[in-house]
């Protein structure tokens, strides 16, 4: 991993970091890297991948819409740092020009 | 302090009082927990009232499997009305709105919630030390860690706090620690107890399990939480199984083929461990039907897969701590970019935010194929070995570790939990019991792994082990 690829990184995984941090991240993550190397040794080309242990697959089911009580709503909505009516509130996403 | 099944016959027998028990927890936490810091939070007023009133009510027929059992929870499970912090800066204020599964379970069986223990933020560390809030010590020597991630649960069980503990296990958080505290630690097969209600940490191989100090008392916490639900949907097995039933059943052993990993000698193994391992083994090899040799060469991709799938897995999961609906929000964001990326960086640990990056990175367009891909055709590998393994032997037997607990700040090796974290790439139910004491008072523990769903018959073969293990499951560090 070079520092250009860590900066994108950390954007497309929305932590922010900084400059000083930056070479132990690198160190600590290239090594990472270096140690996973190994997956490349043995031929699994004929093998499907695992995505899942179990047996279980996809399956359509209605859309069913289960209650929740009011007072989980409250509470749970009550837990956002900002709220209004029932809607989480966040900063403005749409600039104007 | 006695097993959990002595404790519920002497509180029928009313031999016992629920409350003098409970009591009697309470009083020894406030003896050494300022030593071990196990727990996060206590519930003291809350328990007493509960064991008195299960106490007046002794006599009434409708009682539940676990009535006036004291219990105690890991940090990643939600308690309705509870706070619940993973460890983390990031919900340092979160209330749980519902109750986890597991918690309803418990709640219907009338377990007592005595407190939440520590662990490594988000169950990611080996040792407990990521945690935002303390660092747990283990009890045999306070001077070294107790493993992790459920290293709180796994100290207060061992200290004699808490006779029964919740954790959970994505590559060996629960296994390890109760091997380095000389206890039971028991992961389920995948899909054998709901995660609802759990933090995720790496969805295709997280379980909830159990520490305890005898195997059977797993057995009869694992019969109580353990049971399909619609709300996790991997969580398919078979309702109302009793794991206690036949657990003396000596057919099972007599008949049951124990398979040991040559790949053992690609290791450094500590020496202690290596010598009490090939007693455990000569004593297994006089009441089983046979000790065999298994070949699983595959082994030696364990920890390089396990990294690379369960940061993927991570970064998307952690993705969900954004601080719009709950948790942090950093309040000097510019846009509501840029506050993402500042709530996450101040209130996420140093190793949460790594594993994120490193799983961001081989999910990456340039890296998918190449890391992330292969490693999934890699798992694959790994799962037809070891399922090819079974066919040759019942139960593959190892040491649960294969090092001994570290002093704080010093690391283990990546390969330390290598037998114990194929259990969770490939699915399949472990249980890790104690079996002998280092010349220095330090526990060592060993590892059964079953197929998928052998949890039963494993059960049976790890409470057999117990028996002839002679490990004295009565002897509690001094603090």
């Amino acid at each position: 991993m070079l520092i250009e690829e860590l900066e994108v990184t950390a954007f497309l995984a929305r932590i922010d970091i900084k400059d000083e941090e930056k070479d132990k991240y690198l160190a600590d993550i290239n090594a990472m890297l270096a140690y996973v190397e190994i997956l490349q040794e043995p031929d699994v080309t004929d093998l499907p991948p695992t995505t899942h242990v179990t047996e279980l697959r996809n399956v359509w089911r209605e859309d069913i819409v289960r209650p929740c009580q009011k007072k989980v709503v409250d509470q749970m909505l009550d837990m956002a740092p900002a709220r209004e009516g029932t809607f989480y509130k966040i900063q403005k996403v749409i600039e104007t020009q | 302090m006695i097993t959990v099944k002595d404790l519920i016959a002497k509180i029928y027998s009313g031999e016992m009082k629920s409350a003098d028990f409970v009591k009697e927890c309470f009083d020894r936490i406030k003896k050494i927990d300022s030593k071990v810091k196990a727990f996060l939070k206590l519930n003291e007023e809350n328990s007493l009232k509960q064991a008195e009133k299960f106490d007046k009510n002794i006599g009434c027929p409708q009682r539940g499997m676990l009535e006036g059992v004291p219990i105690a929870i890991k940090d990643n499970i939600m308690v309705k009305g509870e706070s619940m912090t993973s460890a983390s800066k990031y919900l340092e204020n979160y209330i749980s709105p519902y109750d986890a599964t597991v918690i309803e379970k418990l709640k219907v069986a009338g377990a007592i919630l005595i407190g939440r223990t520590n662990m490594d933020e988000f169950a990611m560390g080996g040792s407990t030390e990521t945690s935002f809030y303390q660092r747990t010590a283990n009890p045999w020597n306070i001077e070294y860690i107790p493993g992790g991630s459920s290293g709180g649960s796994a100290a207060a069980v061992s200290s004699g706090m808490v006779p029964l503990a919740l954790g959970s296990d994505t590559g060996g958080s629960i296994r390890q620690p109760a091997s380095f505290c000389g206890i039971v630690g028991y992961k389920p097969s995948y899909g054998l107890i709901s995660r609802y209600g759990a933090c995720a940490l790496a969805s295709s191989f997280d379980q909830i399990g159990i520490f305890s100090k005898t195997v059977a008392d797993s057995a009869l916490l694992a019969s109580v939480i353990s049971g399909s639900d619609y709300r996790d949907p991997v969580c398919q097995p078979k309702d109302h199984v009793d794991y206690t039933h036949d657990l003396d059943n000596n057919y099972t052993l007599k008949t049951a083929k124990i398979g040991i990993p040559k790949q053992l000698l690609d290791y450094e193994v500590d020496q202690e461990i290596t010598k009490c391992f090939r007693n455990s083994v000569n004593k297994l090899k006089s009441i089983c039907a046979d000790v065999v040799e298994i070949d699983i060469p595959a082994y030696k991709y364990v920890p390089a897969l396990y990294k690379t799938i369960m940061c993927a897995e991570v970064s998307a999961n952690i993705a969900t701590f954004d601080g719009v609906r709950y948790g942090y929000r950093c309040p000097n964001g510019k846009n509501l970019s840029d506050e993402y990326a500042k709530s996450r960086a101040e209130s996420l640990g140093y190793e949460v935010k790594k594993r994120i990056l490193f799983g961001t990175y081989v999910l990456g367009a340039k890296n998918y194929h190449r890391c992330y891909h292969q490693a999934q055709k890699v798992r694959t590998l790994l799962i037809n070995q070891i399922t090819n393994a079974y066919n040759g032997c019942n139960f593959i037997f190892s040491p649960a570790t294969l090092q001994m607990p570290v002093k704080f700040g010093d690391n283990l090796s990546e390969e330390c939990d290598i037998f114990l974290t194929a259990a969770n790439l490939v699915g399949l139910p472990g249980i890790s019991v104690p079996c002998s004491f280092t010349n220095s008072g330090m526990p060592i523990g060993v590892h059964f792994m079953g197929p998928r769903f052998s949890d039963e018959k494993m059960f049976q073969v790890a409470h057999a082990f117990e028996k002839i293990s002679n490990f004295d499951t009565h002897r509690y560090p001094q603090v």
